[in-house]
């Protein structure tokens, strides 16, 4: 990830925020949807989806599919996945510190015994 | 080092941009009294902070409100040493700190004989906090789909 990507990221944090519309993506994970079929499980109203729909847009984590009829929406993977990138080493660091946190924290216990 | 399964992490991220603040999760089948110990004590904290596994180099550590403490890392000298001042000492479920130009924070919660940890490092800004998740970058390597989803489920919580 070159510094340069920084705004863009910025936008894709922004939307990534709030948890309504990170259960809209996590529902698209499983395949494409249309506004209708967003609004079932999150029991919202159209255009509040749709609100959070053009905030995915924008920041480029949802794109609207060919179906002019429907318009489904598609998650964007390869968004998501500079996010990860982005994220991912700075997790595994801190994993590796809290591994070994873990089994000195057993050490520990053993002799308290 | 032998290969570790990391399919399923164990340690969850959150990147709150409005508050320039990463939030950490691990739970630990331990006590809220040792893993306060265990971050408190030098001569634990110098067998797990550094990451590659290394005794650190030394661990000096004045624990009083106000008090100043200094990780040294072994060998690299490019690792600039984990270095700040202590502001809460409250065992065992709250311990925070300055360094790094950051805030950081521990708590720890009891839930059924084990314990829940959150580490929250806010950053003064969001250059800073860039920065700041910037630091583990060297040891990236490629990313899975498996990741990405774990990734989701980390944000999701």
């Amino acid at each position: 990830m070159e510094i340069d990507g920084t705004d863009s990221l910025t936008l894709v944090f922004g939307a990534l925020a709030d948890p309504t519309r990170r259960a809209i993506l996590a529902r698209l994970t499983l395949g494409d949807a249309d506004v209708s079929e967003l609004m079932k499980p999150f029991n919202l109203t159209q255009p509040t989806i749709s609100k959070h729909l053009t905030v995915l847009e924008k920041a480029g984590l949802v794109t609207r599919g060919r179906d002019a009829q429907r318009r489904p929406r598609k998650l964007v993977a390869t968004a998501l996945k500079d996010v990860a990138d982005w994220v991912e080493p700075f997790r595994r660091q801190w994993e590796s510190r809290f591994d070994n946190l873990d089994s000195h924290l057993s050490s520990m216990k053993k002799k308290e015994k | 080092m032998p290969p570790r399964n990391h399919t399923l992490a164990n340690t969850n991220v959150i990147v709150d941009r409005t508050n320039n603040t990463i939030v950490l999760t691990r739970e630990f089948t331990a006590s809220r009294e040792l893993v306060f110990e265990a971050w408190t004590q030098p001569e634990h904290v110098a067998r797990w902070w550094d990451a590659s596994g290394n005794r650190l180099k030394s661990c000096e550590i004045d624990l009083r409100p106000g008090g100043a403490f200094r990780f040294v890392h072994q060998g690299s000298p490019e690792i600039p040493p984990f270095a700040g001042t202590y502001r809460t000492i409250a065992p065992p479920g709250e311990l925070v700190f300055d360094a790094m130009g950051s805030i950081g924070k521990v708590l720890l919660q009891d839930i059924d004989g084990t314990t829940l940890m959150t580490v929250s490092i806010a950053c003064a800004s969001a250059a800073h906090l860039d920065q700041f998740l910037q630091m583990g970058v060297d040891e990236g390597t490629s990313q899975t789909l498996d990741n990405l989803v774990a990734y989701l489920g980390g944000l999701k919580r």
